[in-house]
């Protein structure tokens, strides 16, 4: 079977509704019956499961579960103090503080729709009571909450790394300075919108209240520093840092004695859904992938284009096309575990770097969770806000553009994201 | 109906018990590998058993995903199709995927025959047939969920679009 047919009946199973994960192991099922016959089938059970015994994607379980306890925990609200403290002296304070708090959060969560969940539910009722129009805190809250999947840790990261054999690592060292980037744009925007349509100041700057917040906070702080020291310097990998992440969780709740056990079970629940509903995509992908690997179909697409152009200018443009395409229908995991194994053997060919490659890949999964209409992030903001998508979006287009600024930058700039990577690494 | 209920809650509570019964042994497990391996006392069969932990809970936690439909996908195109054809098409999708699953319990269940008695590298107590299990039984309890969750289908095809509680159509699509 040709890419093409495969891509064709994908669609139609997909606008079956078939579970995406379902329709793939379909294809690869029917393929591979085409080509080798009835038994030969018998061992996609032995790929399906050694697929998804891989080491490295464990974190993704564990950071879901990480995420769950910190928002039951209290560290939630103490984080927005924090940022309060920092950055609501200015107009649009509260807008200043839902980026900050979303950049606080990002280091210690690797979900958008965690960030977004965790944050939105307080931040958008405050900033509604100060007048600010609840489209523009949805929108707000959802384009920053993805900053998370850019800053350290981040799942898509983790995802992609796994699929395309880069290090873990160092995409997180990558997606630094990139993703203060955008917090920067982000609030620079704010303060437009702030001055365009007068948001409130909140109380003026004190020194002694943002020692109390920073004091509150302390324990919060400290998991960053586990996690993201632990990696970086090399003492756990990106796996057992998640580990760690829910011990040190647990521990800061338990001193803070906020704990939830309930609510902690149910965020337990959802993340092994979440877990499961991802892990599943992996398992049929990886039996696609076998057969699109005999097929010889990554070659013939990366002969394809490399016939047309090896100038990774000119590729970069092309695949940051066919990502924000597919991001706008796509969920973002499921874009990662389809395109990136397919695409990396033209990533390669043309000598662009996988790390560098990588962060336009999240970059471009970021923006496809604020293009309508699969929009993950965006919808669930709009869940919390109870506003319309559309006119969330007319709100959210400046931040959409920022973020497409930055994936611009970091396209054709690739000393944004490998600087830090280049000083530390290599 | 009442028993398509009762069936509903005891998967449903079987599931989650098992899935989070996994997701925590998984995090502690991998804590405990790595302070263990700090203090010099590291456990060698770690990564395989987390692995295989990790494979049971993707699977379990997948038909998990079914029962409460959760799995990636587009639900709505069919809600939009003409009254006629959407519960026709409702019907090919449950075949498709139920077949599908059962075809892989199948398969599983022959590989678990054939690799049963073998033992685990780092943990010779532990059959693969024990470790591998998990597909067969999964893939059959997600057919189960699938026909579980059919009734609930077949009557907002019935419906309609317009029926659907748009609360849930932003939920589904956020998922």
């Amino acid at each position: 079977m040709s890419g093409l047919v495969l891509l064709l009946f994908l669609a139609v199973l997909v606008a079956l509704d078939v579970p995406i994960a379902v329709a793939l192991a379909i294809l690869a099922l029917a393929a591979f019956w085409a080509a080798q016959g009835f038994d030969a089938l018998v061992t996609s059970a032995v790929t399906l499961f050694s697929a998804s015994t891989n080491f490295p994607l464990l974190a993704i379980p564990l950071f879901i579960l990480a995420g769950t306890i910190m928002n039951t925990a209290g560290i939630t609200r103490r984080l927005v103090a924090l940022a309060a403290a920092l950055v609501g002296f200015v107009r649009g304070g509260l807008a200043m503080v839902n980026v900050a708090a979303s950049l606080f959060f990002a280091e210690i969560s690797g979900s958008a729709v965690a960030d977004v969940a965790a944050l939105g539910s307080v931040l958008m009722p405050a900033m509604q009571k100060r007048g600010y129009p609840k489209e523009f805190t949805a929108a707000l809250t959802s384009s920053s909450a993805s900053l998370a999947i850019i800053i350290p840790p981040s799942i898509p990261m983790i995802l992609y790394a796994v699929m395309a054999d880069a290090s873990v690592v160092q995409l997180f060292v990558a997606g630094i300075l990139p993703g203060l980037l955008g917090g920067g744009l982000m609030m620079g925007l704010c303060a437009l919108y702030a001055r365009r349509h007068g948001f409130p100041v909140e109380q003026a700057f004190d020194l002694c209240r943002l020692w109390a917040a920073t004091r509150e906070a302390g324990w919060t702080l400290l998991l960053p520093v586990i996690i993201l020291g632990g990696i970086f310097t090399g003492t756990v990998t990106a796996t057992e840092a998640a580990g760690l992440a829910v011990v040190a969780a647990v521990l800061v709740g338990a001193l803070y004695r906020e704990l939830s056990p309930r609510a902690i079970l149910q965020g337990a629940r959802e993340g092994v859904v979440q877990t499961a509903v991802v892990m599943l995509l992996i398992a049929t992908s990886a039996l696609l992938g076998e057969y699109l690997t005999e097929a010889r179909i990554p070659q013939a697409l990366t002969g394809a284009i490399t016939g047309l152009t090896r100038e990774p200018w000119a590729v970069l443009a092309l695949l940051n096309l066919l990502f924000f395409v597919l991001g706008c229908f796509l969920h973002g995991a499921a874009a990662i575990i389809l395109v990136v194994p397919i695409v990396m053997p033209i990533v390669r060919a043309v000598g662009i770097d996988p790390v560098h490659f990588g962060l336009v890949v999240t970059l471009n999964i970021a923006i496809g969770q604020q293009t309508p209409p699969v929009a993950s992030v965006l919808m669930t903001a709009c869940s919390i806000a109870k506003a319309d998508i559309w006119a969330v979006t007319r709100w959210n287009l400046p931040f959409i553009g920022v973020l497409l600024l930055v994936l611009l930058l970091v396209t054709y700039v690739p000393a944004i994201p490998l600087a830090l990577v280049e000083l530390i690494y290599r | 109906m009442r028993l398509v209920r009762l069936t509903r809650r005891l998967l449903e509570a079987a599931l989650v018990t098992t899935g989070v019964a996994l997701l925590f042994a998984i995090a502690v497990l991998v804590a405990a590998g790595v302070v263990l391996r700090k203090l010099g006392a590291p456990i060698g069969w770690y990564d395989e058993i987390a692995g295989v932990l990790l494979a049971w809970l993707t699977w379990y936690g997948a038909a998990l995903a079914a029962l409460e439909r959760a799995h990636l996908g587009m639900p709505d195109l069919v809600a939009l199709a003409p009254p006629a054809l959407r519960v026709p098409l409702v019907l090919v999708r449950a075949a498709l995927v139920c077949g599908t699953m059962a075809l892989v319990a199948w398969f599983g269940w022959q590989i678990v025959a054939i690799l049963g008695d073998e033992r685990l590298v780092t943990v010779p107590w532990l059959t693969v047939g024990v470790a591998q299990s998990a597909i067969p039984i999964a893939a059959s309890l997600f057919v189960l969920a699938e026909l579980l969750t059919l009734p609930d289908r077949l009557a907002e095809a019935r419906a309609g679009a317009a029926a659907k509680d748009p609360e849930r159509i932003l939920l589904e699509a956020a998922r």
